[in-house]
């Protein structure tokens, strides 16, 4: 989750671009990746109901109900029999006491939830105390059965308060991003389900189940009324066309990660194109952008999934297919460096299909992400 | 499993259930030709400390095996290299029993206490694990040399084994168990220790080590799309102070092919071996968006020059792992592996007294060679085939058949092993 101060975004976008253009080198020298060194396994993910896989990795920004600021939420995508898009528990991690317990345990039937509740990467919790999350459901753990799902809004006790559903939301499924002003807010989200068959629909060219060009990023405006849940008061398709499609491991691939840039562009990783793609005007806009244009291709990012942004500015991504993060400079497009996070060579290539969520840590120095081959929270730092 | 995982996940418990199932026989050579069942039930019980309990980096674990079905190697084929890996007694048996605690920043030490198995972390090919022959799990040489086949599968022995990354490429095992996996030497060790509960502590120490190194390790840098291919490499050694037997002569010092011999092997105070093991991808398919298509190399090697102590003397595996072989089958693969196996000189004399002394033409152990052929088809996430084929050269090194007194004839082994997890 990225959560941008409103009057931060606001000094940062008058900031003169000579400024930007002239700061000292900051693709070769300000490297964010080479200051870290430690990565330590803080926390099983793993509830009591035994939930497994977990996805969305946010902080807590503010002490709500049960949650204290600079908590580690986690949601989980599987439950104990390990079909995918089943999971419905968050656990919270608290690193002032290296404790972990039961944030929220939602029921897997919802009636306002088509397909029921399966947990995805799509997860913020506003300064107001509410949680929300994504569904991306299956019944029998692949795309043949799932529904289109919903955002589920919880309070700071982890109680379900509402759910959103309706015709442009379909299998939240990347990490969000939020913009935060107390009794307002604005979400987006990538939506990754749209007219997605199951696996075994394949595409003769490839081989590969077939690719469905319909994934959107929806931008979603909320009024939030004091003491009362947040009401959606505008949906906005700010992108579309991107590739979505089945997948028997890692049951769905689309467009995962999104980043806002200083200057009101979102930056989102588009899994199936290789690619970091820029959605200009992404806050102000009030039509779909398509597929944005390419900030960065190829090279080290092996399918991106989930990013974040570092303290200099820079993106950070997550692989899919492999256990590396992708250090990318957004002002140049220049991919500058990646760091094995993830190692493990009981996957070819190693760490293939571990790395899902990213968070930074409240300091800037590191970050949170999950290894969900082992389901386990783990911490980088320098 | 009628809400068992979910009450057991309650105390930080998670079990596994795997059942493994072939149909494997013989249509050429051997001491007799057809085909068998065999099958082995698998069960592992783990608990979290920290989720049980809140203490960080403790894992609990027991596991046991039913193993049924019969054994092709012992009924027909007469091989040193046995077919099945699952291969063994008909019974149930505790396997390991042990608990592992996490020390240091980052975990970088670990220490596992209890009765273990050690082909689970020891002399292990990642990529060798996919076939169905023995010997590419537990390595011939300790197969054949160590007391009781050494503590693998389906045996294992107390100990002490130490893990620490000292730096983040490196890995450092080490590890003191009891010599043997069972208390008398002379038996069947599989019906000496027939429940896995018998824990001797009796007789010599087994001391292993083995260093491992990498690519890539944890917080290594890449600066280029152009970076080295994934693997690893592991040197090692391992030294038992149990008595062995000679391989040829008794206490007196004859032959014990001599009719004249006490029959009572000289013994020998100890033995040792050395051991190197590779596993290298040499390809990944740039075109697979998914990178599943990788062709991968192993090899590992074992060798002891005490001779006089052991069956085999030198011990080696190699081969070529291919994932996704068929383009779309992300989680199928395709094996050609061989293994080798050489009979040591004091065990290949005494064939040549015993011919001496019967005055025959007794048949002389000298190496045995084996080819496999394997894919594995992921039938669903819980379910894969695996068609197999294997070839045996010389089987048992030349030992003879008894029923013709001729060295038993080259296998043509056909299989296929079916793998489900419940």
């Amino acid at each position: 989750m990225l959560t941008i101060n409103l009057k931060k975004l606001s000094l940062i976008a008058v900031t003169p671009l000579a400024a930007m253009i002239h700061a000292p080198a900051a693709g070769e020298t300000d490297m964010f990746l080479p200051t870290i060194h430690r990565h330590i396994t803080l926390a099983s993910t793993v509830p009591d109901n035994g939930d497994l896989n977990p996805y969305a990795v946010i902080v807590a920004p503010v002490s709500a109900g049960k949650i204290q600021q600079g908590d580690v939420l986690v949601d989980n995508f599987n439950r104990i029999s390990n079909l995918q898009g089943t999971g419905t528990t968050i656990v919270d991690y608290r690193p002032a006491t290296k404790e972990t317990s039961l944030f929220a345990e939602l029921p897997r039937e919802l009636a306002r939830c088509p397909g029921g509740v399966g947990l995805s990467t799509a997860m913020t919790m506003l300064r107001s105390g509410w949680i929300i999350v994504g569904s991306t459901p299956s019944a029998d753990g692949t795309t043949r059965t799932k529904g289109s799902g919903g955002l589920l809004v919880l309070d700071s006790s982890g109680h379900l308060a509402d759910v959103w559903s309706g015709p442009k939301i379909n299998d939240p499924w990347g990490n969000m991003v939020t913009i935060d002003r107390g009794n307002r807010a604005t979400l987006f989200v990538s939506m990754a389900g749209f007219d997605v068959p199951g696996p075994d629909v394949r595409d003769p060219k490839t081989g590969h189940p077939a690719v469905i060009k319909e994934a959107t990023v929806l931008r979603i405006d909320l009024s939030i009324p004091d003491g009362k849940p947040p009401v959606i008061t505008n949906e906005t398709v700010i992108a579309n066309g991107f590739g979505q499609r089945a997948d028997r491991d890692v049951f769905l691939i689309g467009p995962t990660g999104l980043a806002l840039g200083s200057d009101g562009t979102l930056y989102v990783s588009d899994a199936l194109g290789n690619q970091i793609v820029a959605i200009p005007d992404a806050v102000t806009r009030t039509g779909s952008a398509g597929t944005g244009y390419a900030v960065a291709k190829d090279g080290l990012l092996h399918r991106p999934l989930a990013l974040t942004t570092a303290p200099n500015g820079h993106l950070l991504s997550i692989n899919g297919t492999n256990g590396q993060v992708v250090e990318i400079d957004p002002s140049t497009g220049r991919q500058l460096c990646a760091q094995w996070i993830d190692a493990d060579q009981a996957q070819s290539p190693p760490g293939d299909g571990d790395l899902f969520g990213i968070a930074m840590t409240p300091d800037g120095k590191g970050f949170y992400y999950v290894a969900d081959d082992v389901n386990t929270l783990m911490k980088a730092t320098p | 499993m009628g809400g068992l995982r979910p009450f057991l996940s309650r105390y930080g418990m998670s079990l596994t259930i795997q059942e493994t199932s072939e149909g494997i026989g013989n249509v050429t050579g051997g001491v007799d030709q057809g085909f068998e069942y065999e099958g082995l039930t698998q069960m592992a019980l783990q608990l979290d400390t920290q989720r049980a309990f809140g203490l960080h980096g403790g894992t609990f674990n027991v596991s046991g095996l039913q193993i049924h079905g019969r054994n092709l190697s012992a009924d027909n084929l007469a091989s040193l290299q046995t077919a099945s890996g699952i291969e063994a007694d008909r019974s149930s048996r505790l396997w390991e029993l042990w608990y592992d605690q996490k020390f240091l920043k980052e975990d970088r030490l670990d220490v596992k206490v209890g009765q273990q198995s050690l082909d689970q972390e020891f002399m292990v090919s990642q990529n060798a694990l996919l076939f169905v022959n023995t010997m590419f799990g537990w390595p011939m040489l300790p197969s054949a040399d160590m007391p009781g086949g050494g503590p693998a599968y389906p045996l294992s022995a107390l100990g002490v084994r130490f893990r620490l990354r000292p730096v983040d490429s490196l890995t450092i095992l080490a590890g003191v168990y009891n010599g043997s996996p069972v208390s008398n030497n002379n038996g069947d060790p599989q019906q000496e220790n027939a429940t896995g509960a018998s824990f001797p502590t009796e007789g010599g120490a087994l001391f292993i080590g083995e260093v491992q190194y990498a690519y890539p390790s944890l917080g290594g840098m890449v600066y280029s799309d152009k970076q080295p291919l994934s693997g690893t490499y592991k040197l090692g050694f391992w030294y038992d102070t149990e008595d062995f037997p000679d391989q040829q002569f008794d206490n007196a010092g004859l032959s014990l092919a001599n009719p004249a011999s006490t029959g009572t092997p000289l013994n020998h105070h100890g033995d040792y071996a050395f051991y190197g093991v590779t596993d290298q991808m040499l390809w990944s398919d740039p075109n697979d968006e998914d990178a599943d298509r990788t062709l991968n190399f192993f090899a590992r090697a074992m060798g002891t020059p005490e001779e006089d102590r052991n069956l085999i003397d030198v011990s080696v595996n190699a081969g070529l792992i291919f994932h996704e072989p068929i383009p779309g089958r992300g989680d199928d693969t395709l094996g050609v592996g061989m293994g080798y196996a050489s009979v040591g000189d004091h065990a290949s004399d005494l064939d040549r007294d015993t011919g001496f002394y019967t005055g025959s033409l007794f048949p002389v152990q000298s190496h045995e060679e084996i080819v496999e052929v394997t894919y594995q088809y992921e039938l669903t996430p819980w379910c894969q085939l695996q068609p197999d084929f294997q070839y045996v050269f010389n089987p048992g090194g030349g030992v003879p058949n008894p029923n013709t007194g001729q060295a038993v004839k080259d296998e043509a082994v056909f299989g296929i092993r079916t793998n489900i997890q419940f």
